[in-house]
């Protein structure tokens, strides 16, 4: 039997697929960008997901910390292409 | 960049954050995930938020060159000065246990290693810190 977590997580990794045909395909930076960030919601949602059903704690730090560099990232490669330089 | 006001105003929100998020892995490093270099690397992070944020002047205005050298130096002395140091009262390089220290064993390994992850934490963030100035300044020149 599954329980409620676990199809949560299946669902997860379904839509993120979702988002990965849109950061190959999709027509311009932009599209890229917005589902790659996307991507990386859903891996902290994930990695939450993953800590709770296997009941280990540990999982919640590596969330706190891929979200801050998350939107780090999401900044500089919005700043690069705005400006065509990170300065 | 410079006159987005919602970026600005996250940036100085979220920095306390990363730092203080940076400290506890630095010293949580012994009994969960990370350590030292994670730690290091997210501190550096919040300089490169700032760098991003309020342009590389203001990033170098809080930390200079001159100290990203003088910090990396330092962590790198508290490293090898604790290893040393254990050498000296006669153990092995960074052999805790021989730290002359008024505390049961098990307690100077514990202090000994959050000591050494402290300087590898420091190091880790100046030498990340100065990568991203120098990059930074590459691509201004190009």
């Amino acid at each position: 039997m599954i329980d409620l977590f676990t199809a949560t997580g299946l669902v997860l990794i379904c839509t993120l697929f979702l988002c990965l045909y849109r950061v190959i395909v999709g027509p311009g930076a932009c599209n890229r960008l917005i589902a790659a960030n996307t991507i990386g919601t859903k891996i902290i949602l994930l990695l939450v997901l993953v800590g709770y059903i296997y009941g280990r704690n540990l999982f919640l730090d590596i969330a706190l910390a891929y979200a801050m560099i998350n939107f780090l990232a999401t900044l500089a490669i919005a700043k690069y292409l705005e400006k065509g330089c990170i300065c | 960049m410079k006159q987005d006001v919602v970026i600005r105003t996250v940036c100085r929100l979220v920095v306390p954050f990363i730092q203080l998020f940076a400290l506890y892995v630095i010293i949580h490093g012994a009994s969960s995930a990370g350590g030292g270099f994670q730690g290091g690397v997210i501190f550096a992070s919040a300089f490169i938020l700032v760098g991003i944020a309020f342009g590389i002047a203001d990033a170098r205005k809080r930390i200079s060159e001159k100290m990203t050298v003088l910090f990396s130096a330092c962590g790198l002395g508290i490293y090898a000065g604790i290893g040393i140091l254990c050498i000296i009262f006669g153990g092995n390089f960074l052999g805790y246990s021989f730290l002359p220290l008024p505390f049961p064993v098990p307690e100077i390994r514990g202090l000994a290693a959050e000591a050494v992850e402290i300087g590898i934490g420091i190091t880790v963030m100046a030498v990340m810190t100065s990568i991203f100035y120098d990059m930074a300044v590459d691509e201004e020149a190009a």
